[in-house]
């Protein structure tokens, strides 16, 4: 092709449209046409199960649309593969990755694209591009480490740079800042502007109004698998977004709840774990109240509350239960004295994908007498039970016969919560709770905690969405380095004062 | 410009497209096997005359016990390579402990209830070693139950000094080869119940529902509170007590304890099982694709035998009909997805 792109700088760089797409009889993707120009960031925004998911992988060649028409570069494309799309300069990082975790960085950089003379690898080579790579990038990443000993933040970085290596013209981004730190989400922002003003063009997939606001030339709205509508993200609200994305007005997100404090349901005294994610932990929740837990991934807060399930094994440390010393937790006795705990990662650790809704919801409460009589099942009032807690979390649509794995994410998290209705429970545990999940599903999400603590649980909440637990929480731990840096409660419980508390750290542990 | 105009793209480009619909995938093995059936047929008629059929179906009935033992094992992603070698030391335990019994001159009630106490005893401590490394021990059930197949093969010739093992009561093969409730040989009346039973265990009990949520997401299982540990041990614990029971039925056919006798069961119920739809990536199987699977693995050496294919080549085939079943579950599974 002799025709150079800047000669095309009046047609989008990639144009979708009318595309369409069914899942086994479900329209995922509803005629949906989409333009990115080179050298311009495009947001997809939308719910879960809104189609963008669909959308980006049609446009990274994982399937091929039912019908539609794909131009990029102004030539059309047909039958495109990943390999294809790669090829032509369409790099897609997702959420899922796609690393070998028994590999190095620098292999998987490489991954079926080795440097090599004559069928020997062409390792000092690969290294040194690798490591050019990644500084260009800023990442603090070693490239001879193995994957699996990376954390999540910098598996992302990874994945990330994988995406880099080699010629890119569309770089498709979804949720790339789920698991990165506020320094390192610093670092991908100055990364995407110098790859804006190479012209490469990007569709970035984010629920976060910030970023959004800091990122974005455009916004297309997807909703139902419908392209809604297309904006400028200069001239648009934060407002106009929300309503388009969900069809109706939302004017709090947060609901506001009424803490009653009462006595101290969870309580943990000098706690260290084997691994040393945290570190002489003192801590306390009370009945009627959120107690929220903020920091930084990596700090040691979802450890902390899965120790407390029974998830980490203990080093030291005391943990008292509504005031009796609880040893040797596992999730069967926990769930016995009335704890629950809701994972980050659902699809890893809640949900059995492949079974219905009713079995999933279930599973906490088989060793009850509502479930099961002498171990033997009692189908018809597991159906009535699951169906009546299910209908009450207005699950969409209201068939548990559905396999979960059928679900958006709100639903999914919606089974979560489902469980924890099927028995008596006392003290709630939520991690992350609300990752992955759109902003409908959020806000019922937090109706339900307020449920709860109204109803006299003690309820914790860990969160990296610094707005989400200032919001809802009464009392707010701050964690760094897997220790306590800060307890706040009423007026101290501003933005400024956790972030302050990550700040102190770092100054005391400079000039040590 | 012209290329932005609309035309609409190649609309077959799916490229699983071609896979046929889960309801013809369920259609497939009974489908299979009336082909197979009226194929060997044609070659020789005997294949479908009265004496064979009930022939067939005793066999069956056998190797359906030990499909039903490895489906089991199978549903929670584990595996048993060992069944085999289990088979042999139960039916060498067995013959031993009888013939030992009636050597003491105890009355034939005894002797009996020494041999299934022997069987049963042997069969269950070989499930709870090899749900104990398992489970407990956190070993690959591949390489668990490869060195359990060894102790038990070991364990089997040192019993019997290589030698099969004489003094086998008659009552003992009247029962359990012999018998007949209301004209059905013994053999098939005892696999249908055990199978109309472990059906109603996997589909009706807190047991059987735990199985399919541990193979679908053992992590899953674990964190939402179920004692995945106590119920995998009891999942081999299980598998190994049916493949004793049917030990201890073809026991009884032989009339001796065979050191041979499990030889190449393990591979034969793992085909059964992975022939009849059970995944090997968990949660998914039953009763139901355990029997079809078996008749199926059964239908094909009996034929080959009456047609008369050497012995080696059957391995062949056997071999082939396992790794064949898997690449089909894996299609099935892509599918799905």
């Amino acid at each position: 092709m002799d025709v150079d792109i800047d000669l095309k700088q009046t047609g989008p760089l990639l144009a979708l449209r009318g595309i369409s797409k069914r899942f086994s009889g479900v329209r995922a993707l509803d005629r949906v046409d989409l333009d990115v120009r080179a050298g311009e960031l495009h947001v997809l925004f939308g719910e879960n199960g809104a189609g963008k998911s669909t959308l980006i992988n049609v446009v990274s060649g994982t399937f091929p649309p039912d019908e539609g028409t794909f131009h990029f570069g102004g030539e059309e494309i047909r039958h495109l593969t990943p390999q294809r799309a790669r090829a032509i300069g369409i790099s897609p990082v997702f959420q899922e990755f796609s690393l070998v975790p028994s590999l190095t960085v620098e292999e998987n950089l490489f991954l079926g694209r080795e440097v090599s003379s004559r069928g020997v690898l062409r390792t000092r080579e690969m290294r040194k591009r690798a490591r050019a790579l990644i500084d260009e990038l800023g990442f603090d990443l070693d490239p001879s480490q193995r994957v699996d000993d990376l954390s999540r933040a910098h598996q992302q970085m990874t994945e990330i740079a994988k995406a880099l290596l080699g010629r890119v013209r569309l770089l498709i981004l979804d949720e790339p800042t789920a698991s990165l730190t506020e320094r390192e989400t610093g670092r991908l922002f100055e990364l995407i502007a110098r790859l804006k003003s190479q012209n490469v063009g990007l569709i970035y997939v984010s629920h976060r109004m910030r970023e959004i606001r800091a990122l974005a030339d455009r916004v297309t709205v997807l909703r139902d698998g419908r392209h809604i509508r297309t904006l400028d993200a200069a001239t648009s609200t934060d407002g106009e977004l929300v309503e388009l994305m969900t069809g109706r007005k939302i004017d709090l997100l947060f609901p506001t709840i009424a803490h009653k404090p009462d006595k101290v349901m969870v309580d943990v005294e000098n706690l260290t774990l084997t691994d040393g994610s945290v570190r002489d932990v003192n801590f306390y929740a009370q009945a009627g109240e959120i107690t929220g837990i903020a920091g930084l991934v990596g700090c040691g807060k979802s450890e902390l509350i899965r120790a407390i399930y029974g998830l980490e094994p203990m080093a030291s440390g005391v943990v008292r239960i509504d005031g009796l010393r609880y040893e040797f937790p596992t999730p069967r006795r926990s769930l016995k004295h009335g704890i629950a705990y809701f994972p980050a990662n659902r699809i890893a650790e809640g949900l059995a994908l492949s079974r219905p809704i009713r079995e999933n919801a279930s599973m906490t409460g088989l060793d009850l007498p509502a479930f099961a009589r002498f171990g033997v099942l009692r189908q018809a009032a597991e159906r009535i039970t699951i169906a009546g807690i299910m209908e009450q979390l207005q699950l969409r649509p209201p068939n548990i016969e559905r396999t979960a794995g059928a679900l958006s994410g709100g639903n999914r998290q919606k089974v979560m919560l489902g469980r924890a209705l099927t028995r008596e429970l006392t003290v709630f545990l939520f991690d992350e709770p609300s990752v992955g999940i759109d902003v409908g599903a959020k806000l019922e999400v937090y109706e339900f905690m307020k449920r709860l603590v109204e109803a006299g649980a003690a309820v914790i909440v860990v969160s990296s969405e610094l707005p989400e637990v200032l919001a809802l929480s009464n009392r707010l731990y701050v964690m760094h380095h897997g220790r306590v840096a800060a307890e706040l409660k009423g007026a101290e419980k501003t933005e400024q004062n956790v972030l302050a508390s990550f700040f102190r750290d770092h100054l005391a542990a400079e000039v040590a | 410009m012209s290329d932005l105009e609309l035309s609409v793209a190649a609309k077959d480009t799916g490229h699983t497209r071609w896979l046929p619909a889960e309801w013809l995938w369920r259609a497939m093995l009974p489908i299979a096997l009336v082909v197979l059936l009226l194929g060997f047929a044609a070659v020789d008629g005997r294949v479908l005359s009265p004496a064979n059929l009930l022939n067939i179906a005793q066999q069956t009935s056998y190797l359906a016990l030990f499909a039903m033992a490895q489906t089991v094992v199978i549903l929670t992603r584990g595996f048993d390579l060992a069944l085999g070698p289990t088979v042999s030391m139960v039916s060498v335990g067995t013959a031993l402990a009888m013939a030992g019994a009636t050597a003491s001159g105890h009355d034939t009630t005894t002797v009996l209830l020494a041999g299934l106490g022997a069987g049963f005893g042997l069969g269950i401590a070989c499930g709870l070693f090899n749900g104990v490394v398992i489970a407990l021990l956190g070993v690959n059930p591949f390489v668990a139950t490869l060195g359990s197949y060894n102790i038990a093969i070991g364990v089997a010739t040192t019993l019997s000094a290589g030698r099969p093992v004489q003094g086998v009561p008659g009552t003992f093969s009247q029962i359990f080869y012999g018998g007949n409730i209301f004209g059905v040989p013994a053999a098939i009346a005892i696999t249908v119940a055990i199978g109309v039973v472990l059906q109603l265990m996997l589909a009706r009990t807190v047991f059987g529902r735990s199985l399919y949520i541990i193979g679908t997401n053992p992590r899953a299982a674990a964190v939402a509170g179920l004692p995945v540990k106590r119920i995998l041990v009891l999942t081999y614990v299980l598998c190994s007590a049916l493949a004793a029971l049917g030990a201890i039925m073809m026991t009884a056919r032989t009339g001796s304890g065979e050191p041979n006798l499990g030889g190449s069961l393990s591979l034969q119920a793992i085909a059964g099982a992975v022939v009849g739809g059970t995944s090997l990536a968990g949660g998914r199987g039953g009763v139901g694709t355990a029997v079809l699977g078996a008749l199926f693995v059964t239908i094909l050496s009996n034929g080959m035998n009456l047609t008369r294919i050497d012995g080696y080549v059957q391995m062949v085939v056997l071999g082939a009909i396992v790794i064949i079943g898997v690449l089909l579950d894996r299609l099935r599974l892509e599918r799905r997805q």
